[in-house]
């Protein structure tokens, strides 16, 4: 038998074209497990922050993990029951992105919504910021009454 | 007041809350390093801290940080994220760190660390002649 100089391109060529599909499918998750990277714009992505939901007797405490955000730049509302926590952080201007060896904190906007349940004192919400933490208090009420109103934070 | 109406203070989709009796968890804060003229900076996100709480060392070219966290609510939770955890994280130095002049400071649950850089590894400015 005479010796075949192996061309790698035929080999390829002989596969079925399901190969190429399962490269694309490849690549594919590649990116998006990457897209989760801090790395690509951190100005402009958006991340959930923790939260820990508490129930004392005579209230709800919400508390939410916003370390190295301003409070200036938190916003607490609450519009038909629904408590939505939003904000920005923003990363340092005066650090230039190639100064940065490592990026695993979040930046950018942020937001977490939470249905409240309807005994919950709307206008008695107090909110404080310590630490790095945003502490929601709910007082439990009777009645509810549906209204926007803008909860100061502390 | 009945329980059962917390279910609607859970977001929509949300992970179960796992109830593994207040176990404790150790969790390494997630961190920023970056580079000045002077120094590396390290900011590290401890939420929750108490600040007389971090412990901050320096040995044989490890820089350890710990710290706790306070949670009085921990008992009646009804949604966890966060939970009773406690921060540790290590990192390993380089040479070229003036280790002697290493500051910290704790500011709305992110610790700064300098770690100042020695005069061997300055960026210097070289004149063409």
């Amino acid at each position: 038998m005479a010796l075949v100089r192996w061309n790698p391109s035929r080999e390829v060529a002989s596969f079925p074209s399901d190969i190429f599909n399962i490269q694309q499918e490849i690549n594919r998750m590649f990116d998006n497990f990457f897209r989760g990277w801090k790395e690509e714009d951190t100005s402009l992505s958006t991340w959930a922050p923790a939260v820990d939901i508490a129930e004392q007797n005579d209230a709800y405490i919400v508390k939410v993990e916003l370390p190295g955000v301003n409070k200036d730049d938190v916003k607490v509302t609450l519009e038909n029951n629904v408590l939505t926590i939003r904000g920005e952080k923003k990363l340092e201007k005066e650090i230039k992105k190639e100064d940065y060896h490592r990026i695993e904190r979040s930046y950018g906007s942020f937001n977490r919504s939470f249905t409240l349940p309807s005994t919950v004192k709307s206008d008695k919400i107090d909110a404080s910021y310590k630490d790095g933490v945003l502490t929601i208090t709910l007082p439990k009420a009777e009645e509810a009454k549906p209204k926007q109103i803008d909860v100061k934070v502390k | 007041m009945a329980k059962g109406t917390l279910t609607s203070l859970v977001p929509y989709v949300t992970p179960a809350l796992v109830r593994q009796e207040i176990s404790e968890r150790i969790v390494p804060p997630v961190t920023d390093i970056y580079e000045t003229a002077d120094a590396f900076v390290v900011k590290l996100d401890l939420p929750g801290a108490n600040k007389d709480s971090i412990k901050l060392h320096i040995e044989s070219n490890t820089l350890v940080v710990q710290a706790e966290v306070k949670s009085e609510e921990e008992k009646f939770l009804v949604y966890s994220e966060i939970g009773k955890k406690r921060y540790y994280r290590e990192f390993n130095l380089g040479d070229g760190i003036d280790t002697e002049n290493v500051t910290a400071q704790f500011e709305d649950g992110v610790l700064t660390i300098t770690l100042p850089k020695t005069e061997k590894v300055k960026a210097r400015e070289i004149k063409i002649q």
